[in-house]
């Protein structure tokens, strides 16, 4: 918004008048009374608050971007964008507090009591962004949502209730609310949005959004077993959230990370706990075992109190409190093109304090406490922002404008929630 | 004696520093330079005549004035071969380069070479020294050229920027800077011995690239007057003047550059800059003499650089110039004074999040 304030001067008009009708030779120097009649401008007032923006970045062509030119262009002329290869802006109507990626869809969430809380954006095939009404059929849903579009949860309080995290899976999304509790819907062939198995359910088109009763501080599981990653103890599906037990019984858990077949959970007191799949020697710290079905006690000698975990496919990665990062499993790890697989954690460079670590499924994000976004790995469809499609085998800045709070790392996309500088 | 002249001729050979003020063409600087130089050169004292052996028709003895008697005697005779009014000055041209330039809005450390150290100054050109600026912005209107001189184009209020604001977007520029250090190296990222030395933060510009800035940070912030210490690598001056004008951008407001100063080009400090006062034959002699040391590590690395040049990879040429001679940190380092505090952003972020510090800047 700009605020114009003209100089009132007395001989304004005269002025004016002079201009509209003499031409000042080119090269002659202007009369110091001639410059003060500039108006000058205000962009930005002296208590502007820091802005909250989104920027997406990766594979566009399910709409998990959320802009729909990229895949129907506006003009007929345009190719449709396969690849965002640096970070975009997306343009919301409200602050976004959290976002998610899943596989080819995104949800961004807001906090605040308005009756919108949630938008969804890309595949919908299995209904993991809610039934989005089509406009030519009230019972058809779309399949691919190109645009942000909320998500009606069934609340019982929508005007009080917020909507405190987000969270997706392959084909199934989690929302995290203050007084609710957990809704889930999407696919659930496994069980994994905690409702009964229904043989054959078709996803979609399904308006099935459901809450999940929990209690604060333990770990609940449910969904596939097969690699012991629900931790309950055996390897069939579970249906229903059941807490987990092994060494985690008792033990209050700050902080939960899942990827692929692997998960971890970190304690308050800074331990971290791991099962599921150890293919790729995630867990190779306790076990030699490829899948272990109840949590275990990871001792990492040299890490220190833990304060954030993350998960990949085949990598993990954790934070300690002094904001060192340490890195283990097989992939890219980060340090190079020759250290591809590591058992015992590999520390990164210590000078560089990072507030929080995010994985993909392929990649790493890091976030530093300058508020400056890190990301290594695999370069899947463009997914690491950094504007080329070549894999990073160490960590390399993405250039945002802004400070980085927060960023949600998907397969072959990445949603990243910055706060402007001023 | 000639002698006198070419001594001093012979010593005019290597690097200095000038300081040139503001408003003064970089090409003045370099013919004023030459002209003291030539006129310190043909007012030594010229050489004593030779003489030379002339027979002459004298009239013959003392019992002259009458007498026709005229007789050849020989007698020395100075000859008119070498006088200066015949031969004109002795010297007329004095070879002295300029390095990197500076235009004319600009002020500070200006390196000029004499002789045989014109071709030291191609290898200072060559080589990724890196130079520090002091750029004094103002807050509150844009001009066409981005100085305070130009013609106004817009004026903005500035009471909403802070020292912390300003900080802030420093080191967002700051941040895109360090990428293109490396990307500009011209080396594979996807080998190991890249990412080797990315983590000892040695990777620099190889070749052509577009102006980086390798340090940046406020030094003076009183709005609407402001101060920046920028340290880059193969800059413009109006690119440094456009920095300004983009920081202002960032910070919702304008900013316009009402000075740019070099205090350092390599290992030329502006302490030993000469002023115009110094311009004088004896002063840039005593200047020579005190780089000599440094010209010749520039010429050395030079001759490495292009030895080296003819292998294939250039990760192993920017490994091999770090390692084995170590010019370019070793001649910023050594004669650089530690005066940028440790507030300058880049010592502490490094180039990467690997291990290890940069040595750079």
């Amino acid at each position: 918004m700009a605020l114009v304030s003209l100089r009132s001067c007395g001989r304004l008009g005269f002025h004016l008048g002079l201009r509209a009708y003499a031409t000042r030779p080119v090269g002659t120097p202007r009369k110091r009374e001639q410059q003060d009649d500039t108006p000058v401008f205000q962009y930005v007032g002296q208590h502007r608050k820091l802005q909250g923006k989104v920027f997406v970045w990766g594979f566009s062509y399910t709409g998990a971007l959320g802009i729909p030119s990229f895949v129907v262009p506006d003009s007929g002329r345009k190719k449709p964008r396969k690849y965002q290869l640096t970070p975009y802006r997306l343009d919301t109507e409200q602050k976004i507090s959290s976002a998610a990626c899943g596989y080819g869809f995104t949800l961004l969430a807001s906090n605040s009591r308005d009756l919108t809380k949630l938008w969804g954006m890309g595949l919908n095939k299995d209904s993991q962004l809610g039934f989005q009404r089509t406009q030519h059929d009230r019972h058809k849903s779309y399949d691919y949502v190109l645009e942000a579009s909320p998500v009606s949860l069934p609340l019982v309080n929508p005007q009080e209730t917020r909507a405190l995290q987000v969270s997706c899976g392959r084909a199934h999304s989690l929302v995290l609310t203050d007084s609710e509790g957990v809704f889930s819907m999407g696919n659930n062939a496994y069980g994994q949005c905690g409702r009964k198995i229904v043989e054959d359910e078709v996803f979609r088109f399904s308006h099935s959004i459901c809450p999940a009763p929990l209690v604060l501080g333990s770990v609940y599981a449910c969904g596939w077993g097969a690699d012991g990653q629900t931790g309950l103890g055996y390897h069939n599906k579970a249906s229903c959230p059941v807490p987990v037990g092994g060494d985690l019984a008792g033990v209050k858990v700050q902080q939960v990370a899942t990827y692929g077949d692997c998960s971890l959970a970190v304690s308050t007191d800074g331990h971290v706990f791991g099962w599921g799949n150890s293919e790729y020697l995630q867990l190779a710290s306790v076990t030699e075992a490829t899948q272990i079905s109840s949590p275990w006690l990871l001792a990492l000698r040299g890490v220190g109190r833990v304060r954030q975990a993350a998960c990949g496919g085949t990598q993990v990665a954790v934070l300690n409190e002094e904001g060192e990062v340490f890195v283990w499993g097989f992939g890219i790890l980060g340090k190079g093109p020759k250290l591809s697989e590591s058992a015992i954690p590999e520390r990164f460079n210590p000078t560089v304090k990072v507030s929080s670590i995010r994985c993909g499924l392929n990649h790493f994000a890091a976030i530093t406490d300058r508020g400056e976004l890190f990301v290594w790995a695999k370069n899947v469809r463009g997914c690491l922002g950094i504007g080329k499609h070549d894999d990073q085998y160490f960590p390399w800045r993405v250039t945002v404008p802004g400070h980085v709070t927060d960023v949600a790392c998907g397969v072959d996309h990445m949603v990243a929630l910055v706060r402007s500088i001023i | 004696m000639a002698a006198q002249a070419i001594r001093l001729f012979r010593k005019m050979d290597g690097l200095f520093a000038v300081y040139k003020p503001q408003g003064v063409h970089w090409k003045h600087v370099r013919d004023s330079i030459e002209s003291n130089l030539l006129k310190a050169l043909n007012s030594c004292p010229p050489p004593a005549p030779q003489h030379a052996v002339q027979f002459q028709l004298l009239s013959s003895g003392e019992n002259s004035s009458s007498s026709k008697d005229l007789a050849l005697s020989p007698t020395m005779v100075p000859t008119l071969a070498d006088h200066p009014l015949v031969t004109g000055p002795q010297f007329h041209k004095v070879h002295v380069g300029v390095g990197h330039r500076l235009d004319a809005f600009s002020s500070g450390v200006l390196v000029l070479g004499v002789g045989k150290g014109n071709g030291v100054l191609e290898h200072l050109c060559k080589s990724h020294v890196t130079r520090d600026y002091t750029l004094e912005g103002e807050f509150g209107k844009a001009t066409d050229n981005f100085t305070d001189t130009g013609r106004v184009i817009e004026k903005t209020t500035y009471d909403h920027v802070t020292q912390d604001k300003l900080e802030r977007v420093l080191a967002m520029i700051q941040g895109a800077n360090q990428k293109a250090l490396i990307t500009y190296s011209q080396v594979d990222l996807r080998t190991q011995e890249a990412y080797e030395l990315a983590v000892r933060g040695l990777l620099y510009p190889h070749g052509k690239s577009p102006p980086i800035l390798t340090g940046l940070r406020c030094i003076h912030f009183n709005p609407p007057h402001f101060s920046l210490e920028v340290q880059c690598v193969n800059e413009t001056q109006k690119y440094l003047r456009k920095l300004i004008h983009e920081v202002g951008l960032e910070l919702r407001t304008c900013a316009v550059c009402s000075g740019v100063r070099r205090t350092r080009d390599g290992p030329f400090k502006v302490e030993n800059a000469l002023t115009r006062q110094h311009w004088t034959a004896d002063s840039i002699i005593q200047a020579i003499a005190h780089f000599h040391k440094t010209t010749r590590r520039i010429r050395k690395s030079g001759m490495y650089r292009q030895t080296a040049g003819q292998m294939n990879s250039s990760a192993e040429v920017q490994e091999q110039i770090r390692s084995q001679t170590g010019q370019s940190e070793q001649i910023n380092q050594d004669e650089f004074s530690s005066s940028t505090s440790d507030t300058v952003v880049d010592r502490e972020t490094p180039v990467t999040m690997s291990e290890g510090r940069t040595k750079h800047r």
